[in-house]
């Protein structure tokens, strides 16, 4: 359920070569804490519930900051920087990843020392560093680090929530008010969805293809992506029910479908009978929609 | 077959048919080229080879037309079965009772009998000798038995509740003075809601879901009522409060007394009751004395507290204490000769709200007071008001002819009800001559209205009506009882009991008639629907073989088992096995018998079916949206909020086509494919914005469909949208052609010309029906109303008589040109090409069996735009747009030729989607009669009920028109010679298209057949549901309707029209 409002921007390449699924940093803080942080946003969200319902612009402006942060440590600590994913750093995932996608694993192993033909690619320098000398190897990663979450603040800021938000419009949020609810709901969505995508993959075009198509094979960060905006489409299935409940009120149930989908994505994007698999929209054998 | 015969001697000769044969020479002269290689070679070859390619070429075509027709049949059979399995249901479900329109007159007794005494001179009453000469009745709404009656507080468990106690001057005057007042349960017939009790208490007939009669769209009672009665007989008539009244008696009232409050500020809990007061309390000083005769006073408190609070709260019992003073003061103010009714029209539940059939919701309370001391019992134990509402209740109903008695009035045509026992007894509950005399009078009547009712349904004379005999037996008791001098008591009683039996029979028949659903027939129609869903399934999805081969055997066995069934269904009805009418039973048996046939046909053969499972994202995608909507139709919310669940689904089949594009390997398939799903998206939600709010939507929603939402013309700025349409539309169209570069021939003509003309002509219509409206030209209203009705009439003409020639005549919109040397290599030309010496280019040569079939799309788009309003009109130029942006989708994502269920799927969507931007909503008072109106001056059969079709489901029927284009759009053009097949019988590509077609139209059909089951289902089981009549009901009639009408559309139009394009696309490009 991406979205596709601008897909023309996407330039194929010549000879696009796609990174691999990124896997959580083999540390055992990032392990440790990759498993915890999809609790902690549930968490915070069901501390907020009531807030959220009694006062939804005031709650969801507040919780920006925190979700921000939230997401960002998250990054930092347990994924690898734009342009560093590299089979030898995730060794340990390369291995257990399913047949279907070593080919394309070794492909871009020969490949990626060769990438230039994409322009920009923030981490880049780490990750030559990396591969250079080992001696300014942690500092370059930090660097990179700070680099890539930095740039995916701000992609998440300036153009992923303006795509959100003229995603509810279209699916039926009211246009015309209601126009700070949309738009903090689609900020939301896009620190839970887009902050991973485009800390991991930057602003290489080969991946944002992919996720354009629903292509990436699946990891934490995809899945949590994917898992946000399906679940931000199911939150809105109790929106006309005639309960008459305060949380029945947009965007709450979205926001709330938004984060359950979070949620489950990361977890069964991490999981090993997922990892790496892509989703199949008209072949002869693929039959789930997600996940 | 002679007329085959005929064509098959013609092409012999002349190798095609007389019109191709005249064309091509014609067209291409025009354009100083020479005779194209591709068909003078294919002349020539024919000619050469003589017969055998010929009667080839010839049994293709043959075998087109025959199959085809085949087809039509097949799809015939499934609109009979659908709309067997419709009657069925309805028959059941559809409660209807008939308006009768006669009128009861004073100088008519309701028997011929001369010995009757009641009649006396004017002022004593007509029927009957009069009680009253005025009434004051006052209802109180909501008044529930329980309020009235003391509840001690240590009787049993129950507490004594903030309501309770609080209204106790009904129950004491009751008690305290007998032969003045009595207080009694009141039973409301459901559904209890203000309308139809009004309508219950005033006619004395039971409310059903239709009244057929002549009024169907007003509010207005057309039936003979109390009110008309007391109006008839020169009463001076005030109303105060409820302004339902008004909308049920236009006219009725005394304009200078009379003082309706709005009545749906249930917020508002004294406004109508303080007004009441204000207005009321003066007419009783005894100098207004003179100027009414009677008075209906409506207070809403007590509702609005229920509805606002509940019954358990302070504000509950205020209200009721103050209703309390109020019926004080009345009795301490009226005369004597004045009769005092106070009521409740129904109850409210612990919720304190109403409009279904509990027990709390339909027990009111009557009590009538008078100082006249009329007023007995005549039993010693029925001296106290009941206890409870369960014990000697009366029917609502009974109001009418107590009422009306009472005040020396003939009694209502339509009533049921009978006298009220306690009113007529006398002060000593002897009164044995009076009670007898008006349960005759009553009885009468009913006997009367029963006749007539039976009369007008043309059914035997009391066939429905056993009762009869309980009539006679007591009038015969009557004139033994006249003979004999004196009467006595006992046996005046017994006649008595018996003229109330025979009441209370009839009563009970007539709730059985139109209040009871026949539940056997239900399922009969449910059962007859669901089957023709399954087996719909799986010869839309399920099959793997070519559906054509398949058409002979299931015709044969279709017709032998409906056969075989009617003949059963003849003979059982004939010998009295089933007890159903001939008829009935004929067409359910053989739909039966249809339905055993097709099963046996579809899935005897084994290894030609699979099971019907979707096998990519799409299919399941399809199920998703069809599936999940028709289980949302059992809640009232998402029926309600139907609108905006269609665009949810739209957009969301927009992003995953906007996402499977992104993944297509050409580039111009992603970024057609990307560029189309936008647009698609965006059209939609561009068309959202044109609302027609349904009242359940409010507050949510503001209507935008016309100039304000309280008025039915449009603004006028309204008036530049058919203008705009005219700019732009066929522009569109022709953008779309032209990617194919098929803008040639005949589509350059109709769609440059002739649709754009006609939209012009159309928009000049609407400019004028503005000027009427506001009266901005100084013509005079017939004048503008001819010249609108000619043009009207002119723009049909040109989209259905005009269009529809065009459609069947026309070539395929292809250009040829002929170039001496190879140019293009990748320019696609006609195999039957000599190689080497030149090339034949054929322009439009990759679409044309779908630009060749859209014109009929353009035809029915141009007549379904003249009947909308203008902001209908701007969301049918959106669907078209969206309609060709769908289609380029299906292209670019290879689902056309793949017979993906998603293509007919999403187009019903749209249809339906936009069935709800062109102002119409699943209610039926959103039907807008008047466009019939847009070309006609006066009613004309069958062209109105037509027009209005046009004009209610335009959107459906359009989408259902372009429906064959989901597997005709850009369809490569295979002809036989190039798919030989190896073996020695030709395989006929004609003909796998004609398989897809209708794979395609029965998916699509497939859609609105489930989500009319799935209606059906719901409001068969939500029958009892309190949002029955105003939310399921109405779906479930839409859902038929738009069933029956996608259904002839596509057996007649649509599958219809793929005969002559394939024709016509056969005729130039060979077979």
């Amino acid at each position: 359920m991406s979205s596709p409002t601008s897909p023309t921007s996407q330039q194929p390449p010549p000879a696009p070569k796609s990174p691999p699924p990124a896997s959580i940093l083999s540390t055992p803080l990032a392990k440790t804490y990759a498993t915890i942080h999809p609790f902690l946003l549930l968490t915070l969200l069901a501390i907020r519930f009531n807030a959220l319902v009694s006062s939804p612009v005031d709650t969801l402006l507040r919780d920006l900051l925190p979700l921000a942060a939230l997401q960002l440590a998250y990054v930092v600590i347990c994924l690898p920087p734009a342009g560093t994913i590299d089979p030898g750093t995730t060794a340990e995932s390369t291995t257990t990843t399913p047949t279907p996608t070593d080919e394309k694993e070794k492909e871009k192993k020969s490949s990626s020392s060769s990438a230039g033909g994409i322009v920009l690619r923030p981490g880049k320098r780490g990750y030559r560093r990396k591969a250079h000398g080992a001696s300014s190897g942690a500092r370059g990663a930090i660097m990179a680090k700070v680099a890539a979450s930095l740039l995916s603040l701000a992609l998440t800021t300036l153009l992923a929530t303006p795509v959100l938000a003229v995603c509810l419009v279209l699916f039926g949020a009211p246009l015309t008010t209601h126009h700070l609810e949309t738009v903090l709901c689609a900020a939301h969505m896009a620190l839970l969805a887009a902050t991973g995508l485009v800390y991991v993959y930057g602003v290489d075009g080969a991946a944002w293809k992919e996720v354009w198509g629903v292509l990436r094979p699946a990891d934490a960060v995809w899945g949590a992506a994917l898992g946000t905006c399906v679940g931000a489409w199911f939150g809105a299935v109790p929106i006309p029910l005639d309960w008459d409940r305060p949380w029945q009120a947009y965007p709450i149930t979205i926001l709330i479908g938004a984060y359950i989908g979070y949620f489950v994505g990361s977890f069964v994007g991490r999981s090993s009978c997922v990892f790496g698999k892509r989703i199949v929209i008209d072949a002869n054998e693929g039959e789930n929609k997600d996940e | 077959m002679e007329s085959s015969l005929d064509s098959a001697n013609l092409t012999g000769m002349d190798s095609s048919s007389p019109i191709a044969s005249q064309s091509p020479p014609a067209q291409l002269d025009s354009r100083n080229a020479p005779i194209p290689k591709a068909l003078a070679a294919m002349q020539s070859k024919t000619r050469q080879r003589g017969t055998i390619q010929d009667s080839l070429t010839n049994g293709l075509e043959r075998e087109f037309k025959f199959k085809h027709l085949g087809l039509l049949g097949v799809l015939g059979w499934l609109l009979l079965l659908h709309v067997a399995g419709i009657f069925f249901f309805t028959k059941g479900f559809l409660l209807t009772r008939m308006v009768l329109e006669n009128k009861s007159s004073c100088e008519v007794l309701p028997f011929d009998d001369p010995s009757h005494l009641g009649v006396g001179g004017e002022n004593n009453g007509c029927w009957h000798q009069k009680t009253f000469d005025k009434a004051i009745v006052i209802i109180i709404d909501a008044l529930r038995y329980d309020f009235t009656v003391p509840v001690a507080p240590n009787e049993a468990s129950d507490m004594a509740h903030l309501y309770h106690n609080n209204i106790p001057v009904l129950y004491e005057t009751a008690v305290n003075s007998p032969d003045k007042a009595f207080l009694l349960p009141f039973i409301a017939d459901p559904p209890t809601t203000t309308l139809q009790r009004l309508k219950g208490l005033t006619t004395g007939t039971l409310p059903t879901f239709i009244d057929a009669g002549s009024n169907f769209a007003g509010t207005a009672i057309d039936e003979d009522n109390l009110v008309a009665q007391l109006r008839a007989a020169g009463k001076n008539l005030v109303q105060l409060g409820d302004d339902t009244w008004q909308a049920l008696f236009p006219g009725y009232f005394d304009a200078n007394l009379t003082r309706p409050f709005d009545s749906f500020n249930v917020w508002d809990l004294h406004t109508v009751d303080n007004g009441v007061n204000e207005h009321l309390f003066p007419l009783l000083h005894p100098q207004n004395l003179t100027r009414w005769d009677v008075i209906f006073g409506h207070y809403l408190g007590v509702d609005h507290a229920g509805h606002r609070y509940g019954p358990n709260h302070p504000a509950m019992g205020a209200k009721l204490k103050q209703m309390d003073e109020v019926i004080r003061d009345l009795i301490a103010k009226v005369d004597d000769d004045t009769l005092l009714v106070v009521m409740g029209d129904h109850g409210m539940d612990s919720k304190g709200d109403h409009g279904g059939e509990s027990d709390d919701e339909v027990n009111a309370a009557l009590w009538m007071y008078s100082k006249k001391g009329v007023f007995g019992r005549t039993n010693p134990e029925t001296v106290l008001p009941p206890n409870s509402a369960r014990d000697r209740f009366v029917p609502q109903i009974d109001l009418v002819p107590t009422l009306s008695l009472l005040l020396g009035m003939p009694i209502p045509f339509n009533n049921l009800g009978s006298p009220i026992e306690e009113a007529f007894a006398g002060a000593g509950g002897k009164d044995w001559n009076n009670l007898v005399a008006v349960n005759r009078l009553t009885s009468a009547q009913i006997k009367r209205y029963q006749h007539e009712y039976a009369k007008s349904r043309g059914a035997g004379d009391g066939q429905e009506f056993q009762s009869l005999g309980l009539l006679e037996n007591a009038e015969d008791g009557w004139h033994t009882l006249s003979k004999s001098s004196k009467a006595k008591s006992a046996a005046l009683h017994s006649v008595y009991e018996s003229y109330r039996q025979y009441q209370r029979h009839t009563l009970d028949i007539c709730r059985g008639l139109w209040a009871k659903f026949d539940v056997p027939s239900m399922f009969q129609g449910i059962g007859i629907l669901f089957a023709a869903i399954v087996l719909l399934v799986f010869y839309a999805r399920g099959l793997r073989t070519n559906r054509t081969e398949l058409t002979n055997s299931l015709l044969c066995s279709v017709g032998i088992g409906s056969g075989l069934g009617g003949a059963t269904g003849l003979c059982l009805s004939f010998a009295n096995v089933v007890d159903m009418q001939a008829l009935e039973s004929l067409a359910l048996l053989a739909a039966v018998g249809s339905i055993i046939g097709g099963s046996w046909s579809i899935f005897k053969p084994v290894g030609r079916l699979v099971l019907p499972l979707p096998d990519s994202l799409w299919g399941w995608l399809a199920v998703l949206f069809t599936v999940s909507q028709s289980i949302g139709f059992a809640s009232n919310s998402y029926t309600i909020w139907e609108d905006e669940i269609l665009l949810f689904f739209l957009t969301t089949f927009g992003v995953v086509s906007g996402v499977s594009s992104m993944r297509q390997k050409s580039t111009a398939d992603r970024v057609l494919g990307a560029y189309h799903s936008i647009l698609f998206i965006l059209l939609g939600r561009i068309a959202s914005f044109s609302r027609l709010c349904r009242e359940e939507q409010m507050p949510f929603c503001r209507s935008t469909y016309y100039s304000s939402a309280t008025s039915s013309t449009s603004a006028p700025w309204q008036l530049a949208i058919p203008f705009i349409l005219t700019l732009m539309l066929p522009g569109v169209v022709r953008s779309f052609y032209a990617g194919s570069k098929s803008y040639e021939g005949a589509a350059s003509l109709w769609i440059g010309i002739g649709f754009r003309l006609g939209l012009f002509v159309t928009s000049f219509f609407w400019l004028l029906e503005g000027a009427d409206d506001g009266e901005w030209l100084p013509l005079s209203k017939e004048t503008l109303k001819m010249v609108r009705v000619f043009l009207a009439q002119l723009v049909l003409a040109l989209a259905f008589a005009a269009g529809t020639t065009a459609f069947i005549y026309s070539k395929p919109c292809v250009s040829v040109n002929v170039t001496p040397a190879s140019s293009e290599p990748d320019s696609r030309s006609t195999p039957a090409q000599q190689p080497g010496r030149t090339t034949v280019t054929i322009l439009g040569f990759g679409n044309v069996h779908g630009t060749r079939f859209f014109l009929l799309a353009v035809n029915f788009c141009l007549g379904i735009v003249l009947m909308q309003k203008p902001m209908g009109q701007g969301a049918i130029g959106l669907l078209l747009w969206q309609i060709l942006s769908l289609l380029e989708i299906l292209d670019t994502n290879r689902l056309v030729m793949s017979n993906s269920a998603i293509g007919p799927i999403v187009l019903a969507l749209l249809g339906s989607f936009h069935f709800f931007k062109t102002g119409h909503q699943a209610v039926l008072s959103s039907i807008q009669w008047e466009t019939s109106f847009i070309p006609l001056s006066t009613v004309k059969y069958p062209w109105s009920p037509i027009l209005v079709v046009l004009n209610t489901f335009g959107p459906q029927i359009l989408t259902t028109v372009a429906v064959p284009l989901t597997v005709l759009w850009k369809r490569p053009l295979q002809l036989q010679g190039q798919s030989k097949s190896t073996t020695g019988k030709p395989s006929n590509p004609a003909i796998a298209l004609l398989s897809d077609v209708v794979q395609a139209a029965c998916t699509y059909m497939l859609y609105f057949a489930t989500v009319n089951l799935a209606t059906t289902m719901w409001a068969g089981h939500l029958r009892r549901h309190l949002m029955l009549y105003r939310i399921f009901s109405p779906r479930f009639m839409m859902g038929a309707a738009v069933l029956g009408v996608v259904d002839i559309v596509l057996v007649f139009v649509a599958v219809a029209g793929v005969r002559f394009s394939t024709l016509s696309v056969g005729e130039i490009f060979g077979w």
